[in-house]
Parts: structure tokens; sequence; C-alpha cells
């Protein structure tokens, strides 16, 4: 790279001017973005005190320390794991079933594609109570209609279970989040060139084949990019987790819980986002550099 | 025309700058009920001059809310709410404790029996006892007197009951019992424990979750948890559950009284109007085992020491307390708020309701003296026990229930994980 006063008197000018056009941007990245982040990095190293006119107290790494000799913490960190890994797999299949069955020709199409993206344009409250509705013991339709093909016991309270509110909160997830995915993988799919089928088709390839050597290759970079993006918004997943069912204790509902009831641990609760933070910029750059290659 | 608009700006933002406004939390959320405060928030605007800024907050998540304002400095003048959180934000000396206790001296007629459940340890008081209501068990007499039940009072009578009248296969259920890990499953508890003598901390501070009384009374929960209708119930579930007649017995605070004698009311519930419903309705404010117990809650309004306006907050209690306005706020849910002062209580104006009508000024009067008698895991001869509300704040009793039913724990386990948590909030 060129440093600056070896640039000529012309290219300085469009440097400075160059920094001048970016400078509105990199303030407010710095004012809402980097300023938040180093504030709560701070905030970790403290005791904060809540009570006025008292000030924090720097207690070192004491926070870490006791939030990761924290059992509770592990076990949400696992949970939190587990989260990501079936939302992310589970909206993606079905993301890419419902693309691939929407990308074919039928009476109506318009239609069901329009209707399927009723989940994520829905607010997340009205679909939680829905969802609370439905999976009520006794009188929910979806609890009736499964008791009724014998899957589930009718007196039981799926969502308030401590045990599996997580299971269904996960359920909840993929069918809140999958036409995102169909509608990225949609988009791509038209736009794959029909003389790759054809071609296969000429040499004989069924359907399999085909969705194998031309479909997914060309879906590759797609569906690398949507696994990165669900996985960063579902491991800080919290209103969608937090109102349906406050039982499963994911990471973000174990910092907001520390954070923000009792007597709230702040120190602990900016420790615990530290760590967050660094874990996943660490799985971002392995995944961005092995598997979108970039 | 100038000089006009000059003026009239001037006029303008000097009314904006120099109006006095202070901010109110409440936890009030129901539609209705804001509607009646906005109104009263206005009379009492036209009068001082005074504007104040509601903020309803729904009482499970005060406690949250407390520290995002205390970083964002957007801390209330005035709140409205519970013993939890009055004491957690008392303890954190957040309240002005000298202003709380020269305006309950200034009233002169609050109810001694509410406004110990305030008193700072150190003088003064955490809040202004504002409200009260009685909790117990509301049960359908008519099958009572029919299979020559006892009333619901004693340990013995409530589980007698509750089985006698379970009959799951008609999905009729002995009781409603709540198991959700919230405040509610707490309240419930809590009444239970007491009456069987057993309390979460002593006034040493020391934790008795494990104790052979608290172990007993979890049993007890267990128990009654194989009668009761399926589910983690929270409030609104139980209310419904008896006011659709589907379980003899429910555990309810005395705001039920309105939902069982008003049509209207009913009816935002349930389908049909039940008019028998209120007569056959029996209730019992007090529980027996080894001594007996009630349970109540009174809710507070608390000044706060980082209010920039005391003047205005300390007129807008009175204001609230004080004749028809006081009588207002109460009627907004007729048995559920009860006056926390006499001369209120007293008053014709007060039981001219159709709610209050219906039970009559002795039964009214009951419930009120009953507040005299309460009693509450925070107190302990006499004695605050502050450390109780970071306990209710993480709702460990309500978490340790719901994982009792959940897991099927002994009353053993579930003891020894309620005090493992404890500690482990208490830093013990």
């Amino acid at each position: 790279m060129t440093k600056y006063k070896e640039l000529s008197s012309l290219k300085r000018k469009e440097a400075v001017f160059g920094w001048k056009l970016v400078s509105p941007a990199v303030i407010l990245i710095g004012v809402f973005i980097l300023y938040p982040v180093l504030y709560n990095i701070y905030l970790s190293f403290f005791e904060v005190s809540l009570t006025p006119g008292q000030s924090n107290k720097f207690v070192g790494l004491e926070n870490y320390r006791r939030l990761l000799t924290d059992p509770t913490f592990w076990n949400s960190f696992g949970i939190t794991l587990l989260f990501v890994a079936i939302t992310v797999a589970g909206s993606i299949l079905v993301g890419l079933g419902v693309a691939l069955l929407m990308n074919k020709e039928f009476p109506g199409r318009g239609i069901v594609r329009a209707l399927i993206l009723f989940p994520y344009v829905a607010p997340v409250i009205s679909t939680v109570f829905a969802w609370q509705y439905v999976l009520m013991p006794l009188n929910g339709p979806l609890t009736i209609l499964l008791s009724n093909f014998g899957i589930m016991d009718i007196t039981q309270d799926v969502v308030n279970n401590p045990n599996n509110a997580f299971l269904v909160v996960s359920f909840y997830s993929i069918w809140k989040n999958f036409p995102f995915i169909y509608l990225m993988i949609l988009s791509r799919l038209q736009s794959i060139s029909q003389d790759y089928y054809e071609a296969a088709d000429i040499d004989g390839a069924n359907g399999w084949q085909k969705f194998r050597h031309i479909t997914l290759p060309e879906l590759y970079y797609v569906l690398g990019s949507l696994v990165l993006l669900r996985g960063i918004w579902n491991f800080y997943k919290f209103e969608e987790v937090y109102l349906l069912s406050k039982e499963a204790r994911t990471l973000p509902i174990y910092l907001y819980q520390t954070a923000f009831t009792g007597i709230p641990d702040l120190g602990v609760a900016a420790a615990i986002a530290t760590v967050l933070f660094i874990v996943m910029m660490a799985l971002i750059t392995v995944y961005v550099k092995k598997v979108l290659k970039w | 025309m100038k000089k006009l608009l000059v003026v009239l700006l001037v006029i303008f933002i000097s009314a904006i700058v120099f109006t006095q406004s202070i901010t109110f939390w409440h936890t009030q959320v129901e539609t209705d009920r804001q509607q009646r405060i906005r109104a009263l928030a206005q009379i009492f605007e036209a009068q001082t001059g005074i504007k104040v800024n509601l903020v309803p907050i729904e009482e499970n998540e005060i406690l949250e809310q407390i520290p995002r304002a205390v970083q964002a400095g957007t801390l209330p003048d005035v709140v409205e709410g519970g013993i939890s959180p009055i004491l957690l934000l008392g303890s954190q000396g957040f309240m002005d404790t000298e202003l709380n206790a020269k305006i309950i001296e200034d009233f002169g007629d609050v109810y001694e029996g509410v406004s110990r459940l305030m008193r700072a340890p150190d003088g003064g008081y955490y809040g202004i006892p504002f409200h009260a209501w009685v909790q117990g068990i509301w049960y359908n007499k008519d099958l009572f007197e029919k299979r020559d039940l006892g009333a619901p009072t004693s340990w013995y009578n409530i589980l007698t009951a509750a089985k006698a009248l379970n009959d799951p296969a008609n999905q009729f259920y002995g009781l409603v019992l709540p198991k959700k890990a919230d405040a509610y499953t707490e309240q419930v508890f809590s009444q239970v424990a007491l009456s069987n003598g057993a309390i979460p901390i002593d006034k040493d501070g020391n934790i008795l979750f494990n104790t052979p009384e608290m172990i007993e009374a979890f049993r007890f929960y267990k128990e009654l948890g194989k009668y009761s209708r399926p589910g983690f119930t929270g409030v609104p579930e139980a209310l419904n559950a008896y006011l659709n007649n589907e379980a003899a017995l429910v555990f309810y605070s005395t705001y039920i009284m309105d939902d069982i004698a008003v049509e209207e009311v009913q009816k935002q519930r349930v389908e049909n109007f039940n008019p028998q419903l209120v007569e056959n309705t029996g209730f019992a404010n007090l529980m027996i085992n080894v001594k007996p117990s009630s349970y109540g809650e009174v809710v507070g309004l608390g000044i706060l020491n980082t209010s920039k306006n005391k003047d205005a907050a300390e007129q807008w209690v009175k204001f609230l307390m004080t004749g028809n306005n006081y009588i207002y706020w109460l009627h907004m849910a007729p048995g559920g708020m009860n006056p926390t002062r006499s001369s209120i209580a007293e008053m014709d104006e007060f039981l001219d309701n159709p709610v209050l009508e219906r039970y009559g000024k002795d039964q009214i009067t009951t419930i009120i003296s009953a507040l005299d008698t309460v009693e509450r895991f925070e107190f302990v001869e006499g004695q605050i026990i502050e450390e109780m509300s970071v306990l209710s704040g993480n709702f460990v009793v309500g978490r340790a229930i719901n994982r009792m039913f959940a897991n099927d724990w002994t009353p053993q386990q579930t003891a020894q994980w309620a005090q493992e948590e404890a500690e482990k909030l208490l830093g013990k």
C-alpha cells in the first residue's frame, strides 16, 4: 500500500475527500457500535453499583472467574449451541424443501408463495400467543389433535415445562424463520440456468442426481451465508424465546436474568456479553474462512 | 402580528420549560384500569399544573425494570408496587423513607397492620400502603354441602375436598394449583408454608428451605397437585377454570370478587354468566395446619430518593389517596383493592359500588380487618427480611415448585434445590 506522504497532491486531496465522505459513517459506527462494545468490556471488570451516589468497584477478572465456574452458565451455553444447531438445520431443511416445491409450476402458486411468508411477517407477539393457545393443556386445538393421534398426552403443558420448553421454542423458531430461508433459496433457484438441467437430461441423470450435482453446488454459497446469518441471529435470539417460554434457558435469557432480576449483577452480565462476543467472533472467523472461503 | 407571534412563542416555550412533570410507574396494566389512572392524572394536571407521565409495568417485571432505569437515569418519581419491589428499592437506598413517613403521619389514619409491612428498619417507611388484598381459597359451597365436606381451611379439609371432588373423566378437577415459576406460585405456597410454621429465611438470615416444616409444606403442595387441573397454571388460567366451573377450589386473591359477581366482568372471561356463582362461592381466608395463617399483599406508593420533584410527587400521592380520587382508584378492582385509610373504608361512597354491595359491608370489613393479621415470608417476628425480596425477584419458590412437578422431584429434592439456589443468590 502506498504511504500518504508518497502520494501526489491530487491523490492526497482525493484521499482526504474520500475520508470526508466516509467520516459520517465512521462516526456513526463509532458512537453506536464501537462505544457500546468497548463500554461493555470495560463494565465487565467492575462490580456495578445500583445505589445512587456509589461508584463502581474495580474487581479485575473476578466477574469472569465467577461466570466460568458457574454451572448454570455452561448449562445455558450447551442449550444455546443445541438451540442454534436444531433451529439452523431445521429451518434450512424446511426452507430448502419448500423452495424446491415452490419452484415448480402449479395453479395458484403465487398465492401459496405469499401465504408461506406469513409466519415471518406476522409480529412475534401475536404468533407467540397463537402457539401458547394451540398448545394449551386440555383445550388447546393442537394438543387435542395430537392427543387424538396418540402423539401426546392431553394433560401435558409442553410450553411451560422446563424440560421440553427448549424444544417447543426450537420448533417455533424453525416455523417462524424458514420463510426467510425459503425466499433466499428460491431467488437463487430461479437464476440457475435451465441449460444445465437439459444437458443432465440428455446424459440420463435422474432427479436426485440433478439435485446433487447441479442444484446443490449452485446453492452452496447461498446456503453457506444463510447458515452464517441464522447462526448469528439465533445465537443471540431473545424475544422469541423469552416471550414463548421463560423456561427455555438459553444464554441470552440467562444474561437478561443476570442483568435484570432480583439484585442485578450488571458486571457479570457484561462479562457474559463479552464472552458471547468473543466466542461468536471466533466461530464466524473460522466459518467464513473454511466454508465461505472468503 | 410578529410581536404577537413572539409573545405566543415565549408563552409556549415557558409553559413547556416551567411545567413540572413527574413519572409514575404503576402495575395496573389492564386497559380499563389504565383509562382510570389516565383520567386521574388529567384531573391532577388540571388542578395543579403538574403533568404525570404514566408508565404501566407488569407486576412480574417491575423488578427487572429498576436496574435498567438506574443505568439509563430514568427512574420514576413515584412507584406503585407490591411489597417485594418496594422492599428491594428500599433496601438498595432508592426510597425517600422520611418523606414517605411524613405522608403517612399527615394522613394519620393509615392502618397500623399494613403500614408495618413497609417500615424501614432504620426508621421511616419504604412506601405508603396504598391498597391491599387478601388471598384465600374460593370454593363451590354447593358441592361442599352435597358431599358434606368441611370448609377448606385446614390442610386435612383442603386435601379431602380436592380428592373427593376431583373428577377428571368429566373434565372437572379438585382444585387449580399454580405451578409456574412466577409470583403467583410463591404467593400460594407462602400460605401453605406459613400455616405449617415454615419460613425460608429467619431473622438471623439463616436459610431454612431444608427444614422438616418446609419439606412437609412441599409434600402437601405436591399431594394437592395430584387433584389439580393439568398444566403449569398461571393467574388467568386459574381464574378462567373457576369461572368455567372446571374446578371446585381455587387459590385466589380478593381480586376475583368482581369476576364472580358482575355480569359484564365475568363475560369478559367466560361465555356464559352464572348469576348463582356469587351465592354459591365461599371464601376461606385462612389456612391451618400447625397454626392459622392468612396471606395478603399490600401495594404501596413510594417516593424515590432520586426524584427531582419531591413536592410534586408528594402532591400526587396525597391526591391519589384522598376522597373521591382514592375511591375512584379503588373501584377499578372492587374487592381486590381495599383502602388502607380507615376514614375511606368507612365512607358510604366507598361501599357504593355494585360489587361491594353484593358482598355487603360485613364481608368487606372482614377482608380489610384480615390485613392486620397477614403473614409474609418478608416479615419474621416484626422484623423485615430484606433478603427475601432477592429470592422473590428470582422466583426461587416458583422455580422450585415448577421443577418439582416437571421432574417429579421428591419434596426433599425440591427443598434441597431451593436451599442451594437461595444460598447461591444470597452468597452464603
